[in-house]
């Protein structure tokens, strides 16, 4: 039973760096970015390309967190350049990632065999290779969390939170919005294509498939971790949406441990985040209907 | 311009501007045609008009939220019509008529003066991020001990809220807080757009008050758009008046003293009436 705690644990934190892109991108820039599901699929098959051929650990996760950061810079740019609406730069870029990510895969799954030696180097506090993970994951996300703690702290990133507060204001006030939402957006897809490729190094494979309803599964985590931890500042908002990782993925879990199929998740992911749409308890900018229009 | 004292902020100056828009269903309305007005270094120029005149889409024509189709806008020497607005924000301070827009209400007092303060510096987002980055954490003690000082000399109770979000204060508190934003950093130009137009009369009395304080304070340029009588006749150091994109009224603030709120009224309900002087006031011409 333990083992299965661990694992759930490790499997949220691996998932840290999609709610915190999710976080980044619908609360603090104000944008609903669908791109999520391409540049997941695209950090997976980026570090699982270059792990299965010999590259060293950390190349492949940089490269698959650089990858991350230009397909959000071509969502950025189609929004703010071309005018297309946000939902549609994402979804565009999204599905021209298929396409990208399985040519650079070769094939539609990619298998890793081994460990990683840096993962293998950490103590595993008497729980075997488990307990290396959870201390590696562990770090990664710390790091993660204070870096962008860090960062929405400076100039730059109060410029950010501006943009997405109130991006008339922000105008006023001599901030660049293009290429501030630019960045934001590839900024945090840089997050989630490190989380990409932590899960296809963790789950030992990267498939193709493995991005879609990555935008459901980062609001679900950003939704639990709100809800259990109601944060009131940026530092604890960033903890609580990786400790809502960790608790959706026990869900996650315990449904399975109780007799939920694998097929179903999705449709029961789906369902719990519409329920929490529909009462009005979650306000997603582009995915919740506005007041006029419900009345109507 | 010449008369000017050396170290006066700069003028603004308007020239042969054209601007319309498309009507809902077909058909084309020109607002502006060969505009031109031109406001001396430090006036306090006011606005008025009727609803539909033109008088906030001018500000937004300055500040750049609105894109000109033909003419030349100058601050000073420089062609602010060349610029888009977030780079116009160096040298404006814009306060707008909804409370809700001139803040952000998720950040904090400090949060929103640290933005209004480096308003000429933004942070850059492209290869600068890193070395803003650098730059630390702000607002930082020494900020919020600099913010404090200035709300306090102010006299505004804000001095002590700066760490709440501003979305906790109220509207005539959260105008006064954007009214002091667009002044810091001593803008060129302070574009206030009804800025009290929102608020109780207390509250407006208040923002008035520190509007002309300010105003006096930075020897800036200032447009104010308004739609107060009593306060076209009582605030600023020159009152103009739009109809339909031009200008038929132009008062300096002696030509002000005698002017009645009830002739103006008169002028507001038919405006078509002839200014009774409009080469008075100093580098205007209707278009």
């Amino acid at each position: 039973m333990f083992s299965l705690w661990i694992g759930a644990y490790d499997q949220g934190l691996a998932y840290a760096g999609l709610a915190l892109g999710t976080y980044l991108t619908l609360r603090v820039l104000n944008f609903p970015d669908l791109t999520v599901d391409g540049s997941f699929a695209l950090g997976g098959g980026t570090a699982a390309v270059l792990i299965s051929q010999g590259a060293p650990v950390p190349v492949a996760l940089g490269l698959a967190i650089l990858f991350g950061c230009l397909a959000g810079m071509v969502t950025g740019l189609i929004h703010t350049r071309l005018g297309v609406n946000d939902l549609f730069a994402g979804i565009l870029t999204t599905t021209g990632l298929y396409s990208i990510t399985l040519r650079l895969m070769g094939r539609s799954n990619i298998p890793l065999s081994e460990t990683p030696a840096g993962i293998l180097a950490l103590p595993d506090l008497g729980l075997g290779l488990d307990g290396q993970w959870a201390v590696g994951l562990s770090l990664a996300t710390v790091g993660m969390i204070l870096l962008i703690s860090f960062l929405m702290a400076t100039d730059f990133g109060l410029s950010l939170r501006a943009l997405g507060n109130n991006p008339t204001m922000a105008r006023a006030n001599g901030i660049n919005q293009r290429r501030g939402l630019t960045v934001g957006i590839a900024a945090a897809n840089g997050l989630v294509a490190l989380a990409g490729a932590l899960v296809a190094t963790y789950q030992g494979f990267a498939d193709v498939t493995m991005g879609i309803g990555s935008l459901i599964l980062g609001l679900g985590m950003v939704i639990i971790g709100e809800a259990v931890l109601r944060p009131r500042s940026l530092p604890r908002a960033l903890l609580a949406v990786a400790v809502g990782a960790i608790l959706f993925r026990t869900m996650i879990a315990i449904a399975l441990q109780l007799g939920l199929e694998p097929v179903d998740l999705k449709l029961a992911t789906a369902l719990l985040l519409l329920i929490a749409l529909a009462f009005g308890r979650l306000r997603i900018p582009g995915l919740s209907a506005d007041q006029g229009r419900q009345e109507q | 311009m010449s008369s000017a004292p050396h170290l006066s902020p700069p003028g603004l100056s308007v020239e042969e501007l054209s601007w319309g828009h498309p009507l809902p269903g077909s058909g084309w309305r020109q607002l502006f045609s060969g505009f031109s007005l031109s406001c001396p270094p430090g006036q306090f120029l006011v606005v008025i008009g009727s609803n539909g005149s033109g008088k906030s889409t001018l500000l937004n024509l300055v500040a750049g939220t609105l894109r000109h189709s033909a003419g030349r806008i100058h601050l000073g020497g420089r062609p602010l019509h060349r610029l888009r607005d977030h780079q116009r924000a160096r040298w404006i301070g814009r306060v707008m008529q909804n409370p809700l827009e001139g803040t952000c209400p998720g950040l904090t007092v400090a949060e929103n003066l640290r933005l209004a303060e480096r308003r000429n510096r933004p942070a850059r987002f492209a290869a600068g991020f890193l070395i803003s980055a650098f730059g630390g954490i702000h607002p930082n003690g020494g900020d919020r001990r600099r913010y404090r000082e200035l709300l306090g000399e102010l006299g505004l109770p804000l001095a002590d809220r700066l760490d709440e979000p501003v979305g906790q204060l109220s509207g005539g508190q959260r105008q006064t807080l954007s009214l002091v934003m667009a002044t810091l950093g001593s803008p060129d130009l302070l574009l206030l757009d009804e800025h009290t137009a929102a608020l109780d009369p207390r509250a407006e009395a208040t923002v008035m008050a520190l509007t002309d304080r300010l105003v006096r304070q930075l020897g800036t340029t200032a447009l104010m758009v308004t739609h107060s009588l009593e306060q076209a006749l009582r605030h600023g150091d020159r009152l103009v008046m739009l109809h339909e994109g031009g200008l038929i009224g132009d008062w300096n603030a002696a030509e002000r003293e005698y002017l009645e709120p009830a002739a103006l009224r008169a002028m507001y309900g038919a405006a078509i009436v002839a200014p009774q002087s409009s080469s008075a006031a100093d580098g205007s011409s209707a278009s």
